[in-house]
């Protein structure tokens, strides 16, 4: 079968596709919000203040992430975060973030404009190495990581979510099929599992 | 005569195993562990292919990358890949294998007859027959250079082999995997740090076998065992870039017949390395003698190997040419297995080895040289003579001649790496000098010869790159070998002296070369193609240069050699090209809408990355035209909907998002009130128009800004660059939302009654909801923003909802619109739309267009900065002659326009200007396009003639307004 009959639009037909008797690596799209966070000019404490209150996370420094009350920052500018969350009603979390931050911060719901997809299983970082340029050795990466980076031409967020590893790899939402089909091109050597 | 070459033992290759394959059509038999080339040997064939301008015949010279003359073709149909070495392809069952460069076949080549007009083919010859007259080029030179030269053919079939690439950090890595690489890995392995080993061969350690086998297995079960060691057996490094960044080449199944189910080909390693250990070993080097390319003609170093690894005779008889010591290391070799020995022909007086091998029985001929060879497909003997002897020279009987010239070490990886070169007088060669980046060069690659000594060196870069002591490691045994030689470059004489084999330029043709001013060694390279063989000039680059410094007058290290670049060895398109091929060249970008546009089966088209629908045919419509004309009629006098979701889009927020604005755009947008938005226009820095759009203003420091399609991402780096560099103080945020919002027009006289239908807390209403306004509301619960903006000059609609909602949204309007007829529209109508109000879009903003060109000089504040103002007064720009937007129609309104027409005064064929777009319109008759023209306002109630040479058509045409339809803008405020 091939990548473009297992992605359909940005729908992933349940399956095991390409090399069989390997360890395969298993991909599967996160539902979840998006929302974007920009401190605006000199109030990036009060929007750190604000957060910790809000939402009990220290806002993380470039390259990490950070857990808080029901959700995840992620550090992608400077004084800039990506806040992801389960997925709850249209601008829910967007609206509690600006809330908390007030005048303090922009805040932009990108929870339509992202879309996430996960790929976790002890090849992962071997199929993402097809493309990443981003050392993932467990030496210099880790659970809590986060990189800006480029795979298969687009640009994306990618973190570490845990040990097995896996990884959430964030893209802009009208790529999505196009990674998808890339993503599940590359896994075909390892074999890869649509839950 | 099956193998008759093989010895009964010795070597790596598995004789308990038979393989067979096909060389020039024909069966033969090897072992697995062969290559073709020993496979070839083995098997007596001596002949192997034509040369690339001579045509004359060759056979095997090496044993690795180094082989000028055994490129084959390998594989057939679609997997046929040419110029591939023999020396270096795998042997496995089946494999199919053809010569190269030779018509009608191997043995009976009509165009070695190119001997006899040899003189023709002397250096800079290609360049010379630019200089005859100029009719004779495409006639009569390249038609015969054509025919005449080249390599192997490349299939003209789709390769269906995939390739792959993979990137990867290391700390040390190890370029080579002999017995220096072995030990530089073994001793950075056992550090603990990340270390990677590369080894073009599929046998590592390869210069181990039959010296000390122990000591190989032994590395290699250590290095297998270390976690933190990755080996890649079959890997090329081929070139070295910035900061110890390396592209290696891993032939994953080249080995087999078809790569197994999702197996790539081959895999493109970007290796980024904290060190790097060159351990890439040396090649030897030939001597230029007289007819010193005839079949059986071989380096030494590769004549024992095919001996000691492969156990094959690379002949009965052999003769040894050298001026080293080590070379007859290889000759004992051959003797120890059973060739017979005809003698050794060495320019020295005397040496150690030269009475070893007489205490051996092997005749000597000291101080003399090898000045001719015998034989016409294949050796049969070499002409000696001593040097300086005006005397008869001697005929030997011999079907094999090693050579060895000496030694030239690797540096081609080291020396990209910036590391300058050092002359080694021992050698006669170049050997590296001090690094300039993180490495180290170990083994022959540093000038250092013998097992012993080289896996020594190999242990001593393994732990400088580690960091770690050079504790313990066992070294292997070797035997006497001394690289220190005679330097001895050519055999001057009657018959071509080869300095490189593969590109038959000879050492007289570099003397041309010199003699006619090409005497830089860079200039020389390029006159006679000296080294730009696949061999890369391994074997012969130094001996080229060594007879250009004679010439000159200098001595070879003076004259220097021509820069090293990638690649140190061919690879294949298709490695480079790895995954991004077809439909994955680049990403495609859909709407949220695609699917829709599927079902309903739009013919789509490429906007950039964009998929977009360009019409949706329907069972009534003839053709294409038909499509455009209905949606774009729905859209003049009932309703229609257009996915606009690819429109670019910004958020930009903070206190000084107004004053930002303001700067960035030709107009103002601080006094713009909330809830209202407006068109604006951005210029470049040189005062050139860069893009427009629509910027809502949704609170007093939020406002929305689009762009169009293409230049979404430009506008929002020219926004970043301006509010990171230039005014590092505003307050203001940026962010892409492009992707969070789904967007659809709704345009036509029933816009209105088809939206209010289903818009949820919003009174669109043209009292409440006047043109230019902008509000939130809902449609069947889902979050919309609407926005009364037209680009078709109709009444119209733009709602835009969170691009999971798109769907639900569109139906909805699709619903409520169906009692008005309601239409999608594509690409196509929304063009012919616009094309009618005289709408200007890249076609017209295209990079060379003032605001006063395309009539929106008035777009320009009068107070107050913006980026581009300045420039945009420069003489040349507010030139009142540039050509101006108008609009153009035929005389005969059935005459077709087409984009790209020249406008000229009738009877003429001096342009004036040019047409940017044309379309059939729906509200006038027949067709209608847009110009750029030069005094085009002036011209405006004037008649021209539109010419496409290109298509033979001359159309007489009115220029008119180009606002065809509404020149008021009134429809757009009902």
């Amino acid at each position: 079968m091939s990548v473009s009959d297992v992605v359909k639009a940005d729908h992933l037909t349940p399956g095991a596709y390409g090399a069989v008797g390997g360890d395969p690596v298993r991909i599967a799209r996160v539902t979840c919000d998006v929302v974007q966070v920009m401190a605006r000019k000199g109030r990036a404490a009060d929007v750190a203040a604000a957060l910790l209150a809000s939402h009990e996370v220290v806002l993380p420094g470039p390259g990490a992430a950070a857990e808080g009350r029901g959700m995840t920052a992620l550090w992608v500018q400077p004084e800039g975060w990506f806040v992801v969350a389960p997925r709850a009603g249209d601008g829910v979390l967007a609206g509690a973030l600006k809330a908390s931050c007030g005048d303090a911060g922009s805040v932009v719901d990108q929870s339509h404009g992202r879309s996430v997809i996960r790929i976790s299983g002890s090849r992962a970082a071997w199929v993402l190495a097809k493309s990443c340029r981003v050392d993932l050795h467990p030496s210099v990466f880790g659970p809590g990581r986060v990189a800006s980076t480029q795979l298969f031409h687009l640009g994306v967020t990618l973190r570490q979510v845990d040990a097995v590893p896996s990884y959430d790899l964030m893209v802009f939402s009208t790529f999505v099929t196009s990674f998808i089909e890339a993503l599940c091109q590359a896994a075909e050597e390892t074999g890869y599992v649509v839950a | 005569m099956t193998q008759m070459f093989r010895m009964a033992s010795g070597g790596i290759v598995d004789r308990s195993r038979t393989i067979g394959f096909r060389f020039d059509g024909r069966a033969y038999q090897g072992h697995p562990g062969d290559t073709l080339a020993s496979a070839l040997l083995a098997n007596g064939v001596r002949l192997v292919g034509r040369s690339f301008k001579l045509h004359r015949p060759r056979g095997i010279f090496a044993a690795g990358a180094e082989e000028p003359n055994a490129l084959a073709e390998l594989r057939t149909g679609a997997r046929r890949e040419p110029n591939t070495r023999m020396t270096q392809i795998e042997l496995y069952d089946g494999l199919e294998a053809a010569s190269q460069n030779r018509w009608p076949s191997l043995r009976w080549d009509l165009l070695s007859l190119n001997g006899l007009i040899a003189p023709l083919l002397s250096a800079g010859f290609y360049y010379k027959t630019f200089m005859w007259p100029a009719s004779f080029w495409e006639k009569v030179y390249e038609p015969l250079i054509r025919r005449s030269a080249g390599l192997g053919r490349a299939s003209r079939e789709a390769d269906p082999d995939r390739y792959d690439t993979m990137q990867a950090h290391c700390d040390v890595l190890v370029i080579g995997g002999g017995v220096a690489g072995l030990a530089a890995a073994l001793v950075a392995g056992a550090s603990g740090v990340r270390v990677m080993l590369c080894e073009q061969d599929f046998v590592l350690g390869a210069g181990l076998i039959g010296e000390d086998e122990a000591w190989r297995s032994a590395a290699l079960e250590r290095l297998a065992g270390m976690a933190n060691v990755t080996l890649l057996a079959r890997t090329n490094v081929f070139g070295a870039y910035d900061a110890n960044v390396v592209g290696a080449l891993e032939r994953v199944a080249d080995h087999v017949a078809e790569p197994g189910a999702f197996v790539p080909r081959q895999r493109y390693w970007t290796i980024r390395a904290g060190r790097v250990v060159h351990a890439t070993g040396a090649y030897e080097r030939f001597i230029a003698f007289p007819d010193n390319d005839r079949p059986g003609v071989m380096l030494a170093g590769a004549a024992a190997t095919y001996v000691a690894r492969y156990g094959v005779h690379p002949g009965r008889r052999a003769l040894l040419f050298a001026n080293n010591d080590a070379a007859y290391q290889s000759l004992f070799t051959m003797q120890d297995a059973g060739v017979t020995v005809a003698g050794v022909v060495d320019p020295r007086a005397d040496s150690a080895a030269q009475a070893a091998a007489r205490a051996r029985g092997i005749t000597v001929w000291s101080a003399s040289q090898v000045v001719g060879t015998a034989g016409s497909l294949a050796l049969s003997g070499a002409r000696v003579a001593r040097i300086g002897s005006a005397g008869t020279d001697t005929l030997v009987a011999a079907d094999v001649l090693c050579v060895s010239g000496g030694i030239n070490p690797a540096v081609q990886l080291a020396t990209q790496s910036r590391t300058a070169v050092a002359w080694s007088e021992r050698l006669a060669s170049w050997v590296p000098g001090a690094a300039l980046l993180p490495q180290f060069s170990a083994g022959a690659a540093n000038g250092v010869t013998g097992l012993r000594e080289a896996a020594a060196d190999g242990a001593r870069a393994g732990a400088g790159a580690s960091g770690a002591p050079a504790d313990a490691l066992g070294l292997p045994e070797d035997r006497p070998s001394d690289v220190t030689v005679l330097p001895f470059w050519e055999v001057k004489g009657s018959g071509k002296a080869f300095v490189d084999i593969q590109d038959d330029v000879t050492a007289d043709d570099i003397r041309l070369a010199a003699r006619e001013g090409y005497k830089h060694i860079e200039h020389a390279k390029r006159y006679t193609t000296h080294t730009m063989g696949t061999d890369q000039g391994k074997s012969g680059g130094l001996v080229g240069a060594a007879v250009l410094a004679e010439a000159r007058g200098e001595r070879v290290q003076d004259v220097g050699m021509p820069t090293f670049r990638p690649f140190t060895s061919p690879v294949t398109w298709g490695a480079i090209a790895g995954t991004s091929i077809g439909k994955h060249f680049a990403p495609t970008r859909l709407s949220p809408l695609h699917e829709w546009h599927v079902k309903r089966g739009a013919v789509f088209m490429d906007a950039g990355q964009w998929v977009r629908p360009a019409y949706y045919p329907a069972p009534v419509d003839g053709d294409g035209w038909d499509s455009v004309l209905r949606e774009a009629r729905a859209a003049r006098r009932g309703v229609a909907v257009c996915d606009v979701s690819t429109l670019g889009k910004i958020d930009v927020q903070g206190r000084d998002a107004a004053v930002f604005l303001d700067r960035l755009y030709t107009n103002t947008f601080s006094n713009l009130p909330v809830g209202r938005a407006r068109y604006g226009l951005m210029l470049r820095e040189d005062g050139i128009v860069f893009d427009d759009g629509t910027t809502s203003r949704l609170a007093e420091d939020h406002f929305f800004v689009t762009t169009t399609t293409a230049n979404a991402g430009p506008v929002m780096q020219h926004m970043e660059f301006y509010l990171q560099t230039v005014w590092p103080d505003l307050d203001v945020t940026l962010a892409s939302v492009t992707d969070q919002w789904a967007a659809m027009s709704i345009a036509g006289p029933k816009a209105r009654a088809t939206i209010e239908r289903i818009i949820e807390g919003l009174d669109v209403s043209n009292e409440a909801f006047g043109f230019m306004a902008v509000a939130d509301a809902t449609v069947k619960g889902c979050p919309v923003r609407v926005f009364r903006i037209s680009f078709s000059g109709e009444l119209a609609y733009e709602i835009a909802t969170p691009a999971g909602h798109a769907q639900t949204v569109w139906n909805a309007v699709l619903e409520a619109g169906e009692a008005f007829k309601i239409e999608p529209y594509g690409v196509e109508a929304l063009g012919l739309l616009r094309i009618e109000k005289g709408h200007v879009t890249g076609a017209e903003l295209n990079g060379q267009t003032t605001a006063a060109d395309v009539g929106l000089e008035k777009m320009f504040k009068k107070r107050g900065d913006f980026v581009g103002k300045v420039l945009s007064q420069r003489p040349g720009l507010t030139d009142p002659s540039r050509p101006r937007l108008v609009g153009v129609r035929p005389v005969m309104r059935g005459d077709q326009l087409r984009a790209g027409m020249h406008l000229v005064e009738s009877g003429t064929t001096h342009s004036l200007g040019w047409m940017t777009a044309v379309t059939r319109a729906v509200e006038l008759e027949g067709w209608i396009g847009l110009a750029m023209l030069r005094d085009g306002v002036a011209r405006i109630g004037s008649r021209m003639q539109a010419a496409s040479p290109l298509h033979g058509a001359l159309v007489d045409v009115e220029i008119v307004s180009p606002h065809f339809v509404d020149p008021e803008n009134a429809r757009v405020r009902v």
